[in-house]
């Protein structure tokens, strides 16, 4: 038996669809956050014993849909015949949900209907009169408070859709017979259908305050949206969670943390010590050594995880979206693709895929591939490791590293608009402000204990083994003999990755162990510390010092031999190149077009190089009064890349030009 | 090669195995990003996914 | 020689009060339907609860909104 969850975006669906499940699927404050359809069996103790599968759906407005994800729900509920449907339909705005209500009920399906968020309706004294709505619904209507643990009325739901599954229902209003292509006469049907709605809802609800008397919080929101004063709030609201995640809270638990993996690894290494030297090297470093290394930044990113989700129950998310609406506009993009980067700060694939709700075809994937320039949580350690590393675990790095990409957000989105040509299409801005909600604590507590064991066996699986493999390349040459100390050079990894490194000599880092780090980031970015931390031999990465980083942080630098300028250069190489595998996977998913995918990891590769290649060349030029090496071959690369991008924007105009004339042509003729 | 090397070998294939049979499993389910949690979310935009999740969890 | 008087929009209205819709004129059908949707066409009242320089925030049935001034303008009141 199926249950389909339904309802207008941001009503509590996921909420109570996690809550019956038992599952941890995202939630947040503001409309799109669900934009694929979950399935999971309900827990048998609301079924009492039947095989009940849920089905969350995203949120729609009605059946006719506006965005992409609409479209899920509706072909859902229309071609896959749930057994029933649960509407959730939130009671502060009965008069817009019950829109929804009455198509559902006319689809022939059992339909019960959960008044959810009725804790805040009560608060706000509205009234509504429950048995009078189920009357003239022609269907149950059950109470329900899905944030809450107890008599929150989830089982009455549940057994109510239970035992109508598969029964008749008939719906209270119905659509007359009429040409839905004939708009006038569509219109003329979501009108009566308003009508019938705006009837129910005098009858049934009674408000004390009315929804359009000035509140606090329309004061709060006011502020929120001024052009100067919002963003100025936002950058603080940022700047304070990456300072606490990143300067304060996290690396003095950290601190801790590391000082254990490191009495740990000593202990290892000690006890191997009359192994042969290969034990040692994979187990003392490779295994405890690189996955400590890693698993070292938990705190900073466990941290910052929690205040991302404490910022995203509050309801600051949409207030966010709409002062940042005219910045983005002007690049070409909306205020909507805010949200995709703030998730971003957390990991890029949820990131990624919250570009779904975007619904202009060409925005979607501008933001989509944009995104992935801001830092994800994965990136943390790189960050941390070579501001220890190399500058003192000075704050400024991490700090410009986040601006870097925001700047690298908008001129990417400035050259996308500048090839595609923007001028097309008005773009209108609108989204929902949810209610202000108190964060819950317990919920950000939930998610960040869910991101950290995430986080962990990521760190046992995937990078364990990358750095097994890697350890046991360098360790070798290709007739399978130990590779003697200072003999690296012959081992089967130097000589995959001394190709890559080539190419990486304009930008300062033409190391072969720097490349083969490099390309590890494409599996996982946490990698790049892994791969470093065992091809370099470094032992000793982290310690109970500033930001990791010990005093052997000069140790650090020597050992990987680069000045500062090149250090930098390679940082944001690796923070500002294409993402890693799987974000590229969710980037394919979101593009739908082999061209774009391309041309993203195109524009992320040319940008990661030119960042790269700026840094040092000019770096440098600033600290040494000469230009670094490669300098000529460097340039040439870039003019090759600059003159790519333009042969392929002139290309890109000229069939929008076409394609824009025949559809001008299209509607004259029309 | 003493008692600690072959403890450490022993463990370490071990824990190399857990971890390949982890990653073989989340393959095979269709998962990603291991250890994601969004997992959930990967699919592929505007189609209908397999109900291949309609097995009870383990 | 006949002159139209042009519906007041939305953008020009004052903050804090209420108006009736007078019509939708975005070039966009789909955005007029979405709109619709909301509980925003002719007939149906409109709250202006804050107008700033680019974007302003509206009540439409019993929800706030913040809508860019471009689509305040494309609504009659």
């Amino acid at each position: 038996m199926r249950i389909a969850f339904a309802g207008n975006p941001n009503s509590g669906k996921t909420t109570m669809y996690n809550a019956l499940t038992g599952r941890s699927e995202k939630v947040g404050n503001w409309a799109g956050v669900t934009v694929g359809r979950k399935e999971s069996p309900i827990k048998e103790a609301f079924t009492k014993g039947k095989e009940v599968i849920a089905v969350d759906l995203p949120g729609a407005y009605s059946m006719s849909p506006f965005t992409p994800e609409e479209s899920i729900t509706s072909e859902f509920v229309r071609d896959e015949h749930p057994d029933a449907i649960i509407n959730i339909v939130d009671a502060t705005n009965l008069s817009r949900s019950l829109f929804f209500t009455t198509q559902l009920l006319e689809l022939g399906i059992p339909v019960v209907v959960a008044l959810n968020k009725s804790d805040i309706s009560d608060k706000e004294q509205t009234k509504i009169d429950v048995d009078k709505l189920s009357q003239k619904l022609n269907c149950p209507v059950v109470k329900t408070v899905s944030t809450a643990e107890k008599n929150n009325g989830l089982d009455k739901v549940v057994e109510k859709a239970v035992s109508l599954a598969g029964t008749a229902q008939t719906a209270p209003y119905v659509q007359a017979d009429i040409d839905l292509k004939d708009k006038a006469a569509v219109d003329r049907e979501d009108r009566k259908r308003f009508d019938f709605v705006n009837g129910i809802v005098k009858d049934v609800e009674v408000r004390e305050v009315l929804s359009s008397e000035t509140q606090q919080s329309d004061k709060v929101d006011s502020v929120l949206t001024n052009p100067v004063i919002g963003i100025l709030i936002f950058a603080a609201v940022m700047y304070g969670v990456f300072w606490i995640s990143q300067a304060w809270a996290g690396p003095g638990i950290a601190d801790w943390l590391v000082g254990w993996i490191e009495t740990f690894q000593e202990w290892v290494a000690g006890q191997l010590e009359n192994s042969p030297a290969i034990v040692s090297a994979i187990v003392a470093d490779g295994i405890v050594g690189g996955v400590g290394a890693v698993v070292g930044f938990l705190p900073l990113v466990m941290i910052m995880y929690f205040l991302l989700a404490l910022l995203e129950d509050c309801g600051y998310m949409a207030r966010v979206s709409a002062v940042m609406d005219p910045i983005f506009k002007r690049v070409g993009l909306s205020g909507k693709a805010i949200i995709p980067i703030i998730i971003g700060t957390g990991c890029g694939i949820p990131a990624i895929m919250a570009c779904r709700t975007i619904r202009d075809d060409r925005e979607r994937r501008a933001s989509a591939m944009l995104t992935t320039f801001i830092p994800c949580g994965a990136k943390i350690p790189v960050i941390a490791l070579f501001a220890g590393a190399f500058f003192a675990g000075a704050g400024w790095v991490s700090t410009v590293a986040y601006f870097l990409g925001i700047v690298l957000i908008f001129l990417g989105a400035l050259l996308i608009k500048a090839i595609t040509g923007y001028k097309y299409r008005k773009s209108f801005f609108i989204i929902e402000l949810p209610m202000w909600k108190v964060p819950s604590l317990k919920r950000a507590f939930l998610s960040m204990m869910e991101r950290a064991k995430a986080y962990i066996i990521k760190a046992a699986t995937i990078i364990l083994i990358c750095n097994c493999v890697v350890q046991v390349m360098q360790s070798f040459n290709w007739q399978f003999q130990v590779v003697e100390e200072g003999m690296e050079d012959t081992s089967i990894l130097a000589s995959i990755a001394s190709p890559f490194a080539i190419l990486l000599i304009p930008l300062g880092f033409g190391a072969w162990q720097l490349a083969a780090a490099a390309v590890t980031g494409f599996i996982a970015k946490e990698n790049v510390v892994g791969t470093l931390a065992v091809v370099y031999g470094l032992t000793n990465f982290i310690d109970v010092d500033e930001l990791e980083m010990t005093g052997d942080g000069n140790v650090v630098a020597a050992t990987m031999g680069l000045t500062s300028v090149a250090a930098l250069a390679y940082l944001f190489f690796n923070l500002y190149t294409p993402p890693c595998f799987a974000a590229i996977g969710a980037m394919n998913s979101e593009m739908k077009s082999k061209a774009w995918l391309w041309s993203a990891i195109g524009l992320q590769l040319a940008t990661g190089y030119t960042v790269a290649f700026l840094v040092y060349q000019i770096g440098t030029l600033i600290t040494e009064g000469h230009l670094g090496t490669g300098f000529l071959p460097g340039l040439i690369a870039i003019i090759v890349i600059a003159l790519i991008i333009v042969a392929i924007a002139r290309r890109v105009r000229a069939h929008f030009d076409q394609q824009y004339s025949l559809h001008e042509n299209a509607k004259a003729a029309a | 090669m003493n008692i600690q090397t072959i403890i450490a070998v022993v463990i370490t294939a071990v824990i190399l195995l857990l971890a390949i049979r982890y990653i073989y499993r989340e393959k095979k389910k269709g998962t990603k990003c291991i250890g994601c949690p969004f997992a959930g979310e990967c699919t592929k935009y505007g189609h209908h996914t397999e109900t291949e999740n309609c097995h009870l969890p383990e | 020689m006949l002159n139209k008087v042009r519906d007041m929009t939305l953008l020009e209205g004052n903050v804090g009060e209420t108006y009736t819709v007078k019509g939708i004129n975005t070039s966009d059908e789909d955005m007029n339907a979405f709109l619709f949707r909301l509980g925003c066409y002719s007939g149906e009242p409109i709250t202006l609860m804050s107008k700033k320089k680019k974007n302003c925030i509206v009540v439409i049935k019993d929800s706030r909104y913040s809508m860019d001034n471009v689509l305040a303008e494309a609504i009659a009141i």
